[in-house]
């Protein structure tokens, strides 16, 4: 029997032929169908591309994409960016490595923030795009923006709100109370088993019977067996005396430990000031401004895409060459993991070389004109090319005014700790409108000018947002013209004064503060951990209504807030004091009697060598 | 169902006469790598190839194929497994992966996938035992099982029926 079968080799040949042409037929849709798949796992939302083109010559392929629509993944409806065309020169040989090294891309009629017809949300998102959401999305829900409600500031105050087993000082000075307990009991308990009274009782006898010897009388060997025994008692005298100093130095230290505790009590108590001040809804205008209760929530809002895309880098452009690993292709079957294995001097999984595209943005607008963009060295893996991935944007025509803008981002991942800069000074661009309901006013901050100064090192971020506008317009909300009745509005008649504390005054008081101000500047700061950095707010908003607050009701500020204190206080102050009287106890009953204790044995320690030394002096000859 | 039909025809006839025992159950051996590994990969081309040009069984190749896939998806989980030790828990293998991650070809067939390689592996252990399997059960069948049927009231019943006829007239002379 033949073992192959010579006559099947021409339809296995034909069979093979097919499967290369429905493949070459093919390849333009799954062209599409990967730069779709691909981009929609990297953005974590729909990227879509209307065709592909795909040329084979000459060791070299041209890819041309029409139609590319990146979904922005904060606003469905919208796309991130827009290009009608975009042109890739991409390198052969590696794809059969299944390696993409492209290098060369036009792209051609880039818009932004254009609007879609469907919605880009995807239903699910890769784990990895997806976990960076979260932990985005996890962040901005742990920052605490404080209220700034300044209704019912002088009306009573009702303290009966602030529980005594919620205030920090209590919880204190109870533990305080009961270590105080706690090391009295073991005190007592190690100095009664110490017990140096027998040591001391015979110390004493010795002494006495040292002090009546006679030399003659005990004879040679007498005396020296009465010196020799009194050495040995004077060396037991010494390790009980070393005791009781250890013993004596653990509870000074021990005592000092408590009367420390008892000195943070008073730091507690101020914590639980502020504490009972957020129960009452007080503000605090100790503080430089009020810019976090104020623009707390818009700061978080722009902070989280830059938060979005930094964290995104660091999971596609991962230092190092270790094995990567990622969820296999969507399949029937299940996906498995997928392991790349990069190795030094071969060439990455994904290298975009050099990217330049030219942007127009059109019509009359603030952010009308032409943007000049180009990526480089952007790589799957960093190390293996060597080089940071560098992405500049900037202005190079307004259509209107002279207007600037310039975004240069570093990103170098060829090396641990990763580095990341990113600056961007853009001016004249549309900044947003922010609703303060405290105010019962948005706030309307036209066109302006950002700039983004972030300096990432390893899990490290610090830098700074801004934004500022020199012709912001206020506009009252209609609830609070309501709400404020005959006096809202800064040049509305008041035919009744609201009284202080009142909803109508509270939000008359920010409106007449805020609709002065023709120029608002806010200021993000921004450092810690990458992942969850702390946010700082600064504003000349904030710091007018810190002001103005101030001038309008210092006085009956500081009333209630005297009133809250003396809340706090006598809540407090029975616990406080409870605490001092056990710490007191503590030094009273252990302190001072161990130390008298050391002190009786130091002193008969030091009379029963006196007396050895009156002895041995009296004797004919020397004892050693 | 034209086609359906025809292939349980051929699997009938493989089963009961056509092929020596030992094609058969190489056809099936072979045929089990399309059902137990993910079939879109390279490797698969490369299978398919083997039982047009090799003397095994065609039908006995579908017939492997078809019993396969169930199998494959319920031992994905075990594939899977199989996969993640040798990608990545076994630390000796990471220079032949390396260096075959960065050959020509090689990575276009997945196998640096844990379910394509841990499939691919599993079915290169068991395809020898599947063969002895399959000889085995399919002389033993010939022998005993299919006389039997062949006595039997319901295959007499059956062959006289109407469903018969339909089969004879697609039987290849």
């Amino acid at each position: 029997m033949r073992l192959v079968r010579w006559k099947a080799a021409i339809p296995l040949g034909l069979t093979m032929v097919v499967v290369a042409m429905f493949w070459w037929l093919l390849l333009d849709h799954a062209v599409e169908r990967a730069v779709e798949y691909v981009g929609t796992e990297i953005v974590g939302a729909r990227v879509d591309v209307a065709s592909a083109d795909v040329r084979l010559a000459r060791g070299a392929g041209a890819v041309l994409l029409r139609g590319l629509e990146i979904t922005n993944p904060d606003q469905p409806m919208r796309n991130l960016v827009q290009a009608e065309g975009i042109a890739a020169q991409v390198r052969l040989l590696p794809l059969l490595e299944k390696k993409v090294v492209i290098d060369t891309v036009a792209v051609r009629g880039v818009r932004f923030g254009t609007p879609r017809r469907t919605s880009g949300a995807i239903a699910r998102q890769s784990p990895t795009t997806g976990r960076v959401a979260r932990t985005v999305s996890q962040w901005a829900g742990r920052i605490r923006i404080p209220p700034l409600s300044l209704q019912g500031l002088t009306t009573v105050v009702d303290v009966s709100r602030i529980s005594p087993d919620s205030l920090r000082t209590v919880a204190l000075a109870r533990a305080i109370a009961h270590r105080g307990d706690s090391l009295r009991e073991t005190w007592r308990a190690e100095l009664t088993g110490l017990n140096p009274e027998p040591q001391l009782d015979s110390a004493r006898a010795l002494v006495q019977r040292l002090r009546q010897a006679d030399v003659r009388a005990l004879g040679l060997a007498g005396a020296r067996d009465l010196v020799n025994w009194s050495r040995g008692t004077l060396t037991k005298l010494g390790q009980v005396t070393d005791r009781v100093k250890a013993f004596e130095t653990r509870v000074t230290s021990g005592v000092g430990s408590l009367r420390s505790q008892l000195d943070g009590l008073a730091q507690a108590r101020q914590a639980d000031y502020a504490y009972a001040r957020g129960l009452v809804n007080l503000p605090w205008l100790g503080t430089p401004d009020l810019s976090p209760a104020l623009f707390g929530e818009m700061a978080v809002e722009r902070l989280k895409p830059v938060l979005y895309w930094l964290n995104l880098a660091e999971q596609y452009l991962p230092p190092g060459l270790d094995p990567r690993r990622q969820p296999g292709p969507d399949r029937v079957r299940a996906a498995g993991t997928t392991v790349r294995f990069p190795r030094s001097r071969e060439l990455p999984a994904f290298l975009l070389v050099y990217a330049g595209a030219d942007a127009q943005v059109g019509g009359e607008g603030a952010v009308a004109g032409r943007y000049a963009v180009t990526l480089s060295g952007l790589t799957s893996a960093p190390a293996l090319y060597g080089l940071p991935t560098r992405l500049a944007a900037g202005r190079v025509g307004a259509a209107v005014g002279p207007r600037t803008g310039n975004l240069v981002a570093v990103l170098d991942h060829a090396r641990t700790p990763v580095r990341d800069s990113i600056l961007a000074l853009l001016d004249g661009v549309p900044l947003p409108t922010v609703v303060l309901p405290a105010a019962g006013a948005t706030l309307s901050l036209g066109s302006g000018t950002v700039q983004l100064r972030l300096a990432r090192t390893g899990d490290e971020i610090a830098g700074r947002m801004s934004w500022s506008s020199n012709r912001v317009r206020w506009a009252r909300t209609d609830s609070a013209g309501a709400a404020a009745g005959p006096t809202a509005g800064p040049s509305a008649g008041r035919s009744t004064e609201p009284g202080i504390g009142s909803a109508a005054w509270a939000q008359d008081l920010l409106w007449r503060t805020v609709s002065r101000l023709t120029s608002v500047e806010v200021e993000v700061g921004v450092s810690g951990r990458v992942s969850a950095p702390a946010i700082g707010v600064r504003s000349n908003v904030g710091r007018e209504v810190a002001q103005a607050l101030r001038r309008e009701m210092g006085d009956e500020l500081n009333r209630q807030e005297q009133r809250l204190r003396a809340e706090v206080d006598r809540r407090v102050e029975p616990h406080v004091q409870e605490a001092e009287q056990r710490v007191a106890a503590v030094r009273e009953q252990l302190e001072s009697v161990v130390a008298a204790k050391r002190a009786e044995l130091e002193a008969a320690r030091t009379e029963l060598e006196d007396q050895i030394r009156e002895l041995t002096r009296r004797l004919p000859v020397r004892i050693p | 169902m034209l086609v359906l039909l025809k292939l349980l025809q051929q699997l009938v006839k493989t089963l009961n006469s056509e092929g020596t025992p030992g094609q058969v159950a190489a056809g099936i051996a072979l045929g089990a790598a399309l059902g137990l590994t993910p079939l879109m990969n390279l490797h698969n081309l490369v299978i398919v190839g083997a039982i047009m040009l090799l003397n095994v069984s065609f039908p006995g190749a579908m017939l492997g194929w078809a019993l396969a896939v169930p199998a494959g998806f319920a031992l994905d989980p075990m594939f899977d497994f199989v996969g993640r030790v040798l990608l990545v828990q076994t630390p000796a293998l990471t220079p032949l992966w390396t260096t075959l991650g960065n050959l020509p070809v090689v990575p276009l067939t997945n196998f640096n996938n844990t379910i394509v390689l841990g499939s691919l592996v599993s079915w290169v252990v068991l395809a020898l035992p599947i063969f002895y399997l399959a000889r085995w059960g399919v002389g033993r069948y010939r022998v005993t099982l299919y006389p039997r049927l062949v006595r039997s009231r319901v295959f007499q019943a059956l062959t006289a029926s109407k469903l018969y006829n339909v089969y004879r007239l697609f039987r290849p002379e």
